[in-house]
């Protein structure tokens, strides 16, 4: 059953996935609510296995590595459902999905992520986690922002203005998406941060880990591009390319965590 | 059987100095069609004048004269340049088929332009008003905007803009989201600047036009409704603005980098949109390489407009596949209204309800002998001639009024007379004549409810 259901949401966000990127550079007019309608039934699929997956009885939730990414590929794809009603930019579903499916697939190698063992759980932890995921959900729609940005910026210089140069949204929305997102996220980052340090020092384990590190460097990132953008007026290409850089460092907190669960010791 | 006429020229068959000759202007639309009824004794007639065609449309009982009819009227106002080959003629159902896509601007210069749509609602206003509209032309009239909707919606044939304005506009727009309140900058006074300029300020945004002499700044500044400004303000204005129009005559580049470094800097990043009109170009090649920079120039513009014209072509295609479906389906509209076959099934409707009382009532006068039987049989069949001779009559002689099909269409509606009801009589006995009245019945209420 659960099986059945992992492969269904895999197989829904895929074919959301294709049907996106043709909706994107084909344009086909005749279906264009279907891309989105079918990414939504995946969404439902993907409810319906997170709460099947519910945590068992006595294990704080969300505090395994699989749980995480999979509840993060669901804010994703809710996140984009809020902002593509509110913004028009529908379309902005062939770079979602695709994140969607990567990481709801990451979190089927769950295997190998050792849960948090329960003596170092708290509810500082817990606020740690969600504060987190949280972010990461802003930061990914500023990520998929950005990567449209720097496609639409290439397509409008390169003088490529049929097909896709028509579907995307336009430059200055999708900055707009980039800055809104970033500063939605950061304050959760933000929070995430001091959450897990406060619980780190508290429940003893004072060594400084990769993932910790990494996600110093994300957050300066962060930092750097609100401060550029606020102070020296940054905008565009730059500021686009800071957010997805921003984002791949938080993406390799998560790798550091799961490499470390996995007893890779980092 | 009346039938449809259309006689006019177009972009295809005459020069603009031989199109002007004819051409009438929308409010004089109206006055037009009534001397037209009245000069030639047209019941139908719809005038479409833009600046690419002129085309006279009636109806007739007798289309080949009525053909021969307009065909004079028009070459007469053309006078000397009416030469060969200048106007064209369609009859049937190929005028249908033009109007189709007339309207769905299959046959524009500028395949998929939108004006025409509504010039052609504008010409049917007037027709209206003039009272020059039938049923036959209304109907076809209001079917083929119902055939440009779909066009448009279904075929990407009005994607992409293609005049060298619109196409600054559109860009503009994929730049910068919302043009309102935005800054357009024009600079110099070039014809093609003006007018882009022109359709940017349409768009909502605020223009200042800069010009080395400050009168033509202002000329030009009343004439675009902006707001002149002087030359020595250009690094501030430039620092200002969100779109550059550069069209002026100036034989070097203007737009430097060194300027425009200074420029970036000001503006904090904002993005800067440049349309360089001018020919020899007003923007050093180079300033397109800075950031949040965009620098279009004539060629580039030319060359989108040349590839949304391909795109275009393309998906015309696909529109001539629409326009056939719908000439399909005025054709079964226009079948339904044929006289014959209406008579056909209206007497065989009659007749029907007739037998089936009569075989209902006998076997309960088993007292009858043949004779009486005989009797009762006939009385029957007189009772229905006699009921029917008024609106056969009727029928007949209104059929050829210029609102005859609206005659045939009540009767048919009022007595649910199916389609191909008369037809299928003689091909097949297939028992499936209620599908083919509630079928009938939706397409025929449909479009009557939408046109007014």
């Amino acid at each position: 059953m659960k099986a059945g259901l992992f492969i269904a949401t895999a197989a829904l966000y895929a074919i959301a996935c294709i049907l996106y990127l043709f909706q994107l550079t084909r344009g086909s007019e005749k279906a264009p609510r279907l891309p989105g309608t079918v990414f939504v039934a995946a969404l439902g699929a993907h409810l319906a296995f997170l709460l099947l997956e519910g945590p068992s009885p006595g294990e704080l939730p969300l505090a395994d590595m699989a749980q995480i990414l999979s509840i993060s590929s669901f804010g994703i794809g809710i996140a984009f459902l809020l902002a593509s009603y509110r913004m028009n930019v529908t379309i902005l579903g062939a770079f979602v999905a695709p994140l969607s499916l990567m990481l709801f697939l990451a979190s089927g190698l769950g295997s190998s992520y050792a849960p948090v063992p329960p003596r170092v759980q708290s509810v500082v932890l817990t606020l740690h986690i969600v504060a987190n995921i949280m972010g990461l959900v802003a930061f990914a729609l500023a990520f998929v922002a950005g990567v449209a940005y720097l496609v639409q910026e290439r397509l409008l210089r390169r003088r490529q203005l049929t097909g896709a140069f028509q579907r995307l949204p336009s430059l200055g929305v999708l900055d707009t998406i980039g800055l809104r997102s970033v500063l939605v996220g950061f304050p959760l980052l933000t929070f995430g941060m001091v959450t897990g340090t406060f619980w780190l020092v508290r429940s003893g384990g004072a060594q400084f880990y990769v993932s910790q590190a990494l996600g110093l460097v994300a957050w300066g990132i962060f930092a750097g591009v609100i401060v550029l953008r606020v102070a020296a007026g940054w905008q565009g290409r730059k500021a686009a390319v800071g957010t997805m850089l921003g984002f791949l460092f938080t993406l390799l907190v998560l790798l550091g965590y799961a490499v470390r669960a996995a007893g890779g010791g980092a | 059987m009346r039938d449809f006429v259309v006689v006019g020229l177009s972009h295809r068959t005459a020069p603009v100095e031989v199109r002007e000759r004819l051409a009438v202007a929308p409010k004089d639309l109206g006055r037009e069609l009534r001397e037209i009824a009245a000069d030639t004794g047209f019941e139908e007639a719809l005038l479409i004048s833009t600046c690419n065609r002129v085309e006279l449309y009636t109806t007739s009982a007798n289309p080949l004269e009525a053909t021969q009819e307009a065909k004079g009227m028009l070459a007469k106002r053309l006078g000397e340049a009416a030469g060969e080959g200048i106007l064209y003629q369609e009859r049937g159902v190929d005028v249908v088929r033009h109007v189709f896509r007339v309207a769905s601007s299959l046959d524009s210069l500028v395949v998929g332009e939108p004006q025409i749509l509504g010039q052609v609602k504008e010409a049917f206003d007037a027709a209206n008003e003039a009272g020059t509209m039938g049923t036959l032309l209304g109907r076809c009239f209001t079917q083929a905007f119902a055939t440009a909707k779909r066009v448009r919606n279904e075929t990407g044939i009005a994607e992409g803009t293609v005049s060298v304005s619109s196409i600054a506009c559109e860009l503009a727009k994929k730049i910068f989201g919302n043009l309102e309140g935005r800054r357009t900058l024009l600079l110099g006074a070039g014809e093609m600047g003006e007018s882009a300029a022109r359709s940017l300020r349409q768009t909502g945004t605020n223009l200042h036009v800069i010009n080395r002499s400050e009168e033509r700044a202002q000329a030009l500044a009343k004439a675009c409704d902006g707001r002149a400004v002087p030359y020595e303000r250009l690094s501030i204005e430039l620092a200002d603005a969100d779109v550059v129009i550069a069209s002026t005559a100036s034989p070097k580049f203007i737009l430097t980098p060194e300027l425009m470094k200074g420029v970036v800097r000001t503006r904090r990043h904002r993005p800067l949109f440049i349309i360089d009109i001018a020919v020899p170009r007003d923007v050093d090649p180079r300033v397109g390489n800075m950031d949040n920079v965009f620098v279009y120039d004539v060629d580039d513009l030319q060359q989108v407009a040349e590839e949304n014209l391909a795109v275009r072509a393309r998906e015309a295609s696909l529109a001539e596949r629409i326009i056939e479906d719908e000439v399909e389906s005025f054709l079964s509209w226009r079948r339904s209204l044929e006289l014959a076959p209406t008579i056909v099934a209206l007497r065989k409707r009659f007749g029907q309800v007739a037998e089936d009382e009569l075989r209902r009532a006998l076997p309960r006068l088993q007292s009858l002998s043949g004779q009486d039987r005989a009797v009762l049989e006939a009385m029957s069949r007189s009772l229905v001639n006699k009921l029917l001779h008024q609106p056969m009559t009727e029928l007949k002689a209104g059929a050829g009024e210029p609102d005859g099909a609206l005659l045939i269409d009540a009767v048919r509606r009022l007595f649910a007379l199916a389609e191909e009801e008369a037809a299928r009589e003689e091909t097949s006995t297939q028992p499936n004549t209620e599908a083919a009245i509630t079928q009938l019945t939706a397409a025929a209420t449909g479009p009557t409810g939408e046109s007014k």
